[in-house]
């Protein structure tokens, strides 16, 4: 008797749903089991996380708003990166692009937001926003193209060039620099919402909807109709499943990948926007790990545009209800959110293994058809 | 200070500084040998640090220290190569996602003892000691850059051996060649006999035990204080940049620490050079920080496109199944 290892054909969707939930369990389980090492009760503590402290609470709606504020920008960022993602275009500059796009739509609210009507301000920061960081994608899908140049590490090496470039606008004092207050002795960035901010709608006599939940919901309907249902959609699979089938059927392959990595990273530009149109400030930590949260949340979801928004919504309540339970409970810090995050994403991809392989008992001498 | 006693603490900085990111970089080439990309290498860094430093005060030992670093970061490996080797997890979302985990546990451990009483470095005389510099007889002697170069402590010669006896043992041994031929023809190798499964998980384990060291050292170089940012700080994504800029190789890996690390230290003593040499480095004073913290990360954009027009012509140290797993079935 042995065991051997087969490949799957395919997974039936229950059997798959019950892997991924099993995984979770575990990973909450082993969650427990720290926190019972250290004298916390697991089950208060989870249910203070998951229900991020509203209930019960009288300014629950500013939850939800702090929520949806951590949520459009993750979401956006991770279906951007899935476009790459799928086409196997390695995109791990989200952090940069991000960064980017953010210093961008900044620079035109401080330049052109005085002169113009808020609204126009608004849209120019998003299409400049998105420029920028699609160029600023590009640079790595260039010289993928060019010279073969491995792109996860030259993504990875452009997040730290823009963070530093940001690092130096937020620290340098000076008078050409128009992103920090005048007044100020220490280099503070200036706000800029009264000259390009977001507009809310406001439900019930208290909660405002910011109108980039909505867009981004939107933005997510279009993009998942552009990857299934167009030509450019199917162009990218092809590219990702093999460069030669595409090449061989004629399409443009070059063409393909810049104008995809270009549309993943405006994409990445304007959640940058989103982000900045609506807290109204640049900071050195904007990005909030959104660009590395992303490509977590896309592999999560397996690359498909609804579950990405299922996930991100998932990533957000662990990261959002882990600060709010650290205040009730001193003893587990709110960097427990990372270490449950890990744990799950652990055994998920653990958990992914048994979907597509299965493990096949096999006699000594027999020999298997698969 | 006197105009000698400038360069030399300059030089001495470079040193102490940097080191942590030899060891990062040695121990990323070992795992990127294997054919592995493991972009764990800040998260491994931490847990190495966390684990080695309070473990190592406890015990008020150095080498338990190291021992604790070295078997913490061999555990994020042994994580990180049962996930992508036996069970054909990707590796860029293993590696991200080790870098989370890791740095939740760094603050996670971090924070918890803290709030029952954080151990101070200066407590435990026989760490602080063993942390302390010693001198190469006569070496530490010339002027100058004698006390620069030839008055460190223990774990700075400790990198120093490793990565010369990693270069050593990838470039000269049966072993070490057989790596190679895992990282760049798994299939291959295996055709040949070799046990490609294992080699791989050895070497990862390895490589990552090394970087928990680095994390080590950079936990006493910062005296065990605990605060809000890491220990670490970006130093394990630097070092999976110099691991390209040392076309990897560990031996270049001992230069490239010193090039990044000289950039690294003229942020920190820039000021003082320009200072005790305003004629020749008062220009220094001028440049912003910030350019020579992203100088590493541009200078390895360029060498990586570089690297890749000469790969071309086949010269580069990048093994060509870097990032692929291997699926014995689908040979």
């Amino acid at each position: 008797m042995g065991f051997h290892i087969v490949k799957r054909d395919i997974c039936p969707l229950w059997k798959r749903c019950c892997f991924y939930l099993a995984a979770i369990v575990a990973a909450l389980f082993i969650g427990a089991l720290v926190l019972l090492a250290i004298g916390v009760d697991p089950l208060e503590y989870y249910y203070q996380m998951f229900t991020m402290g509203m209930v019960g609470n009288r300014i629950a709606y500013k939850t939800v708003m702090n929520y949806l504020r951590d949520f459009v920008p993750l979401a956006l960022t991770s279906v951007a990166l899935s476009l790459a993602f799928k086409m196997r275009f390695w995109n791990i500059g989200g952090e940069g692009q991000f960064i980017i796009g953010s210093i961008t739509a900044s620079a035109v609210a401080f330049l052109l937001g005085p002169s113009l009507p808020m609204w126009l301000t608004v849209i120019l920061m998003c299409i400049f926003a998105m420029l920028a960081a699609g160029l600023y994608g590009l640079i790595a899908g260039f010289l993928k193209i060019r010279f073969g140049t491995n792109e996860t590490l030259m993504t990875l090496m452009l997040n730290y060039v823009a963070l530093y470039i940001l690092y130096f606008i937020g620290e340098t004092k000076e008078s050409w620099n128009f992103f920090l207050q005048e007044g100020s002795l220490r280099p503070v960035f200036e706000s800029f919402a009264s000259l390009g901010s977001f507009p809310s709608i406001p439900i019930g006599d208290k909660f405002q909807l910011n109108i980039c939940v909505i867009l981004t919901l939107l933005i997510g309907v279009g993009i998942y109709v552009y990857l299934k249902y167009s030509k450019q959609g199917y162009e990218i699979s092809v590219v990702g499943d093999s460069m030669g089938t595409a090449h061989y059927a004629g399409m443009k392959v070059k063409r393909i990948i810049l104008r995809t990595v270009f549309l993943s990273a405006a994409l990445i530009g304007l959640a940058a926007a989103f982000k900045v149109g609506t807290v109204g400030v640049l900071s050195t930590s904007i990005t909030n790990d959104v660009g590395w949260t992303g490509i977590i949340v896309a592999w999560l979801a397996q690359l498909s545009t609804p579950m990405i928004f299922v996930v991100a919504a998932l990533i957000c309540v662990l990261q959002t209800g882990s600060i709010t339970a650290a205040a009730t409970f001193s003893k587990v810090d709110s960097s427990f959110a990372n270490m449950l995050q890990g744990a799950i994403l652990f055994l998920i991809l653990a958990a992914e293994f048994l979907v597509r392989f299965k493990i096949v008992r096999v006699k000594k001498g027999e020999k298997t058809n698969e | 200070m006197n105009k000698a006693e400038v360069i030399t603490s300059f030089i001495h900085n470079i040193i102490v500084f940097n080191i942590p990111l030899l060891y990062g970089t040695v121990g990323e080439i070992m795992v990127e040998k294997s054919g592995s990309l493991n972009l764990g290498v800040e998260g491994t860094m931490a847990v190495g640090a966390i684990f080695g430093y309070i473990v190592g005060c406890y015990a008020n030992s150095l080498g338990v220290g190291i021992l604790t670093a070295f078997l913490a970061g061999a555990l994020c490996g042994l994580l990180f190569a049962l996930l992508t080797v036996s069970l054909q997890a990707n590796q860029n979302i293993t590696g991200l996602t080790l870098t989370t985990f890791g740095l939740g546990v760094y603050f996670f451990v971090g924070n918890g003892v803290k709030a029952t009483g954080w151990p101070v470095m200066g407590d435990y005389s026989s760490i602080q000691n063993g942390f302390a510099d010693i001198d190469i007889p006569l070496l530490s002697d010339i002027p100058i850059i004698g006390k620069g170069l030839f008055s460190h402590n223990l774990l700075v010669y400790l990198g120093i051996i490793i990565a010369i006896a990693a270069w050593w043992y990838l470039k000269h041994t049966a072993p070490g060649l057989r790596l190679r031929s895992i990282g760049e023809n798994p299939a291959a190798a295996d055709s040949v006999g070799i046990n490609v499964k294992l080699m791989k998980y050895l070497h990862i384990c390895l490589g990552c035990g090394i970087m928990g060291i680095g994390g080590y050292y950079m936990s006493l170089n910062m005296s065990g204080s605990f605060n809000s940012s890491c220990w670490i700080n970006g130093y394990g994504w630097i070092a999976v940049a110099l691991v390209i800029f040392a076309n990897w190789n560990p031996a270049l890996a001992i230069i490239g620490t010193f090039v990044f690390g000289f950039f690294n230290t003229l942020r920190v003593s820039g000021g003082s050079l320009a200072a005790a040499f305003p004629e020749v480095f008062g220009w220094l004073a001028h440049i912003p920080t910030q350019l020579y913290q992203a100088l590493p990360f541009i200078i390895t954009a360029i060498v990586l496109v570089v690297t890749s027009i000469k790969n071309k012509r086949g010269s580069s140290g990048l093994p060509a199944a870097l990032g692929l797993n291997y699926y014995r079935e689908e040979r």
